[in-house]
């Protein structure tokens, strides 16, 4: 069974207000899907881990780490251009078209920018199977099928799904493992494959303009009170909240 | 000399850096008053790849070059908080690790590099003796050639890793009467017959990392386990004693850097008088001088490696280096403390106990007086 894990770069969640602001990770959903495709392989389920991403040399720096985690081999679509989700699950399935996997695996969203669409329009591109927000996931009947419990809102939900099939991932899934000084070594001899849209057949059109963004307004600083009596009339005449 | 890192010895140390700070540092302050080794951290460790550093993949390592193997122990220590692990992982390679690396029969080397390399197993070293230590070939601990056996007798002192070791290279006399050129080396594996390791050796610092009293009585040891030749001892000590000076203090050097980092936000952090207290003359000396040890004790260590690793012999850069950078971190834990006034003297403060851990460095591998006569030896005096 091949799987094809596909991750983005984004900017270091966890970075502090005085580090650089140029370093960039693995979106840590997608390390979740990353870490999943691992374990799957381990327990002998899977033959082959593909990762692909998307963006301009820079990723290569985060195509490494995926592939210092244990992913055999890399694709990067060479495209620096902010695209919209559905130009994203666009060059996915024509990369699926091309390696043909049973199992497609990615973060539920990415948390630069919450989307959270890429898996579901990729599915529905491909007609296949989805499965979203999954926090477990075991295979059926020979590989053909896959049981995979789902976080929603309402509790967990557990589907079958038929294979080949498209699979997002939440954050209780797994916790990913840590890129060892081996791993790093072996992932200079792995190959990461270049392309462009061209290559692929797919013209990148965005369906979305950012028309323009902003912070959102700045908090003014509260005020003290000096009784109860002039907070409640503070509340009915001022906040209007009672 | 090229100290500018390429792209992957950049990768290798960034990655070594967020280990670091990320899996090590917890318990530290509890495990340093309990005496109590992270086991755990130290298989973390091992499987991430820092004991086996230096040693060629054949055998489970990575194959870096010295200079690439203190910076990534020079990171370890900027990250990890835990100088006890560190001291214990730096016996580790530099003593048990690298002399077998270097001298071990092929059939020596498969059975303990990979398992010495990926953290299942803990080496340690036994050289000094109750009546032996900076005369270290005077040796009473004996060796005698029984069969396919040599039975040990005697005892050795200030074994690092001791209580928690595996295999132990153990240094005794095969012929007391040729002296230096009587002494063998012997890996002497945990569970042997007539084999005692006391309890554990409580100390001022490094508190972390076990030490005890190792005892031979009729110990036996298959001859198999002789590291090098019969007599080779003394020259086997003295060429892994050369790599352990090199090297035991680059996780100190990261210390020291990250000591200063700490030192610098806190004085421009603390208000007194109305300012912060780095603006005064007295403490911004300090910090100055601070990061001058920081970074003359860098460029002692990687200048060494960096002979080590064009195959000149390093003796005088080693002594000079070991004499150097622990007198530097002692006085950089210090300057430490005072900056952080009544607070550096507490224990959650963790500067404290950064002192206690560096004080051992002017006497393990050799004192400070026996560098400096080393030093002195080789310049002709």
């Amino acid at each position: 069974m091949k799987i094809l894990v596909a991750f983005k770069s984004v900017p270091d969640p966890y970075a502090g207000p005085g580090d650089s602001a140029s370093k960039s990770v693995i979106n840590p959903f997608d390390e979740i899907a990353i870490e999943e495709a691992l374990r799957i392989r381990e327990r002998s389920e899977a033959t082959e881990i593909v990762g692909i991403t998307i963006g301009a040399p820079a990723v290569d720096e985060q195509i490494r780490a995926a592939l210092a985690m244990g992913v055999d081999r890399a694709i990067r679509i060479d495209d620096a251009r902010a695209l919209d989700p559905y130009a994203v699950a666009r060059i996915l399935r024509a990369l699926v078209a091309k390696e043909t996997p049973q199992v497609v695996l990615m973060g539920k969203q990415a948390v630069d920018d919450d989307s959270n669409q890429v898996g579901q329009m990729l599915a529905g591109l491909l007609g296949w199977p989805q499965a979203t927000f999954i926090s477990k996931i075991e295979f059926l009947d020979n590989k053909t099928r896959a049981r995979c419990t789902r976080e929603t809102d309402g509790g967990l939900e557990v589907i079958a799904i038929n294979l080949p099939a498209v699979v997002t991932t939440d954050l209780r899934l797994n916790e990913p493992r840590y890129v060892s000084l081996p791993g790093l070594m072996k992932a200079r001899k792995k190959p990461i494959e270049v392309l462009t849209c061209d290559q692929l057949g797919v013209t990148v059109q965005p369906l979305t303009t950012t028309l323009s963004t902003s912070r959102p307004p700045k908090r003014s600083a509260g005020t003290r009170v000096e009784s109860i009596e002039e907070l409640i009339v503070k509340l009915r005449q001022e906040a209007k909240v009672l | 000399m090229d100290f500018a890192w390429s792209e992957q010895q950049r990768e290798l140390l960034s990655a070594v850096d967020r280990f670091a700070s990320e899996q090590l540092n917890y318990d530290v302050i509890a495990n340093d008053r309990d005496a109590v080794f992270n086991h755990e951290a130290w298989k973390k460790c091992g499987a991430f790849g820092i004991q086996g550093l230096p040693v060629a993949e054949e055998y489970g390592g990575l194959a870096q070059d010295p200079l690439t193997t203190v910076a990534a122990l020079e990171r370890l220590g900027y990250g990890c908080k835990d100088n006890g692990l560190l001291f214990s992982i730096n016996a580790h390679m530099w003593t048990a690790i690298i002399p077998l690396f270097y001298n071990g029969t092929e059939a020596q080397k498969k059975k303990f590099l990979p398992g010495l390399c990926n953290g299942s197993l803990i080496g340690g070293n036994a050289m000094s003796e109750p009546n032996s230590g900076s005369d270290a070939f005077r040796l009473a601990t004996t060796a005698a050639k029984k069969g396919a056996k040599y039975i040990l007798n005697g005892s050795k002192i200030f074994v690092t890793n001791g209580p928690i070791a595996d295999v132990i290279l153990v240094f005794a006399a095969t012929d007391k009467a040729k002296g230096a050129s009587g002494i063998s080396a012997f890996l002497v594996e945990k569970g042997a017959p007539g084999l005692d390791v006391s309890r554990k050796i409580q100390k001022m610092g490094v508190r972390t990392s076990p030490m005890a009293e190792v005892f031979f009585t009729d110990c036996e040891v298959p001859e198999e386990n002789l590291l090098g030749k019969e007599g080779a001892g003394s020259w086997l000590f003295t060429r892994s004693m050369t790599w352990e000076r090199g090297c035991i203090l680059a996780s100190a050097v990261g210390t020291m850097q990250r000591l200063l980092e700490t030192c610098i936000r806190y004085a421009n952090e603390r208000k007194q008088g109305g300012q912060s207290i780095g603006k005064f003359q007295l403490v911004a000396t300090k910090i100055v001088d601070m990061k001058l040890r920081v970074e003359s004790a860098r460029h002692m260590l990687y200048h060494c490696a960096w002979a080590a690793g064009h195959r000149k012999a390093v003796y005088l850069e080693a002594a000079m280096a070991k004499l150097h950078i622990s007198d530097c971190w002692v006085k950089c834990c210090e300057d430490a403390i005072q900056i952080h006034g009544g607070y550096g003297y507490m224990v959650e403060y963790e500067v404290e106990r950064e002192l206690r851990d560096a004080i051992g460095s002017k006497l393990y591998s050799g004192t400070s007086e026996i560098q400096r006569n080393i030093i002195a030896s080789l310049l002709g005096l």
